[in-house]
């Protein structure tokens, strides 16, 4: 028996369903650029989530734990060894997602022998401006997108377009507490997405434009939500003297953000 | 297949302790001898919340004055300091080796480095120098300082050529003008107070009164009359550096001790 375009086909179409359906369950990601720094943010329940990979890159993934986790060490691998061979300055997230992560992926995604990686990831990387801020959103098959001001990850392309439209105006005089806010907001909307999204099992068709449930529809969601689930900030501090530029918001940084939601 | 592999199809390792490598013959290691740059003196002493360490600016190559902006104390981590002499093109090699080395480890296994840990890995890289040291080319001597935020208060350790590691309980120095001072150490310890016991001010004054001294005694030692020497704290906040302000008064000060005649 031969292997025909259309065997080669059927298999690339059954690996993408199997992975779209696992993806479907991850808790959105939101990436914004601001005037003093760079942010991640997320809701968790178990893992920590967002994490450092170089001076000036930060990372976040949804998808299968180990898969997230070896695109996060082989990152720190590639940032590490690039920094100190050449300069911390030659590490860039176009470098690294262009060529190191990318072309792996499509490798290991395309193994008929191996299960396909699970992922779908978001780099940030932080520059002297906001304007120089990039983001980077890698999927499984290899693919990826730059973005400028903002970024977004989530299991479903519907709940990653709505949370784009909410994310629409943030720039580079938007400060830490604003992005904190809007990004939790953003958050919840990509959330009630991916949720409305798995219920309806993706038959009925949804308007992507309808209008989204502000106020206290949102609100209530949220305190829903954080009964049980941790806000996870990252960010990178742009004007920082400390020698690294990453740190995790703790309690006391985030206390104004959830005041509302207790 | 896997990720990590994919990405480093060479099997390169991450990170290599820098080599440098001894010379063929006598009359190379003679010829480098006079042709390698050397830091001259760094102090650091304790304070009562911290550490405080002090360097002078100069660089030389045998009798030659090579540089007079040398940075000879350099942040490792947000919470430790290297203090630099004797060679400095392996001083260099070494302070970004071990930058890349506690923060690939922080990074990829989510946790610092232990201090024990940090101190065994500059342990392991000056003994890697050691064929070449006795040759009279790359020996070089830090002094590692660091906060200890359990037990809230700075520690000094400091090392000899191969390896070997001693913890200081009041001050360290390393360099050419070192020898000259190290008994005013004691005498400042002995007559005054602890340096643990004085108040940053009065600690940092007795640094750059020992740093004025050592200029003085050892020829190969900077004085101040072109560039401030550098000053730098690390406390519970992390490194900071002595604002300028600060520094050229005391060190206005000094001089005008020194003109008296004193």
């Amino acid at each position: 028996m031969g292997y025909t375009p259309f065997d080669f086909n059927e298999a690339d179409r059954h690996r993408r369903d199997h992975v779209e359906d696992r993806l479907r369950e991850g808790s959105p990601v939101v990436g914004i650029s601001f005037d003093s720094g760079l942010l991640l943010l997320t809701v968790r329940r178990s893992q920590r989530k967002v994490f450092e990979i170089y001076d000036r890159l930060i990372y976040a993934g949804i998808g299968s734990q180990a898969d997230i986790e070896a695109v996060r060490v082989g990152s720190i691998d590639v940032a590490h060894r690039e920094g100190y061979e050449r300069s911390p300055d030659d590490v860039t997230a176009q470098r690294l997602v262009g060529f190191a992560l990318s072309p792996s992926l499509k490798r290991l995604f395309g193994d008929q022998f191996n299960a396909p990686p699970v992922i779908r990831a978001l780099f940030g990387e932080l520059g002297p401006r906001p304007e120089d801020d990039a983001f980077y959103v890698l999927n499984y098959d290899g693919e990826f997108e730059q973005h400028t001001g903002f970024a977004v990850l989530a299991g479903v392309p519907e709940a990653e377009d709505r949370m784009a439209l909410w994310l629409v105006g943030v720039g580079p005089e938007t400060t830490r507490e604003q992005a904190l806010d809007r990004a939790l907001k953003a958050w919840a909307v990509g959330a009630m997405e991916s949720r409305r999204r798995r219920m309806s099992a993706g038959d009925e068709e949804i308007d992507p434009l309808l209008d989204i449930e502000e106020g206290e529809q949102m609100a209530g969601f949220l305190r829903e939500e954080l009964k049980t689930g941790v806000v996870e900030a990252g960010i990178l501090d742009r004007h920082t003297t400390r020698e690294s530029r990453f740190r995790l918001l703790a309690g006391a940084d985030l206390e104004p953000l959830l005041r509302e939601y207790r | 297949m896997d990720l990590r592999a994919l990405l480093n199809p060479d099997g390169r390792p991450v990170l290599q302790p820098p080599a440098f490598p001894a010379a063929d013959s006598r009359r190379d290691a003679h010829a480098l001898r006079l042709e390698e740059a050397h830091g001259t003196t760094v102090i650091a002493v304790k304070y009562r919340g911290g550490v405080i360490n002090v360097g002078d600016r100069r660089a030389t190559a045998n009798f030659a004055v090579m540089y007079d902006r040398a940075e000879k104390v350099l942040p490792i981590d947000d919470y430790t300091l290297l203090a630099i002499s004797g060679s400095y093109a392996r001083a260099m090699e070494v302070v970004r080796y071990l930058r890349h080395a506690f923060k690939y480890f922080e990074r990829s296994q989510l946790q610092p480095m232990s201090l024990d840990g940090k101190l065994s890995e500059l342990a392991r890289v000056i003994a890697a120098g050691l064929p070449a040291a006795l040759q009279g080319i790359g020996g070089f001597i830090p002094i590692l300082t660091t906060y200890d935020r359990q037990a809230g208060e700075g520690r000094i350790f400091f090392y000899d050529g191969m390896g070997a590691r001693f913890e200081s309980t009041e001050f360290g120095a390393a360099g050419s003008g070192s020898l000259q001072i190290r008994g005013v150490f004691d005498y400042i310890v002995k007559t005054r107070r602890p340096f643990h016991e004085m108040d940053r001010e009065e600690a940092l004054r007795e640094a750059l009164l020992l740093l004025d001294i050592a200029a003085d005694l050892d020829a190969a030692t900077g004085g101040w009359s072109k560039v401030l020497p550098l000053a730098k704290t690390i406390s519970e906040e992390g490194i900071g550096d002595v604002p300028d302000d600060e520094l050229r008064s005391l060190v206005a000060e000094i001089d005008r001790m020194n003109q008296r005649g004193l």
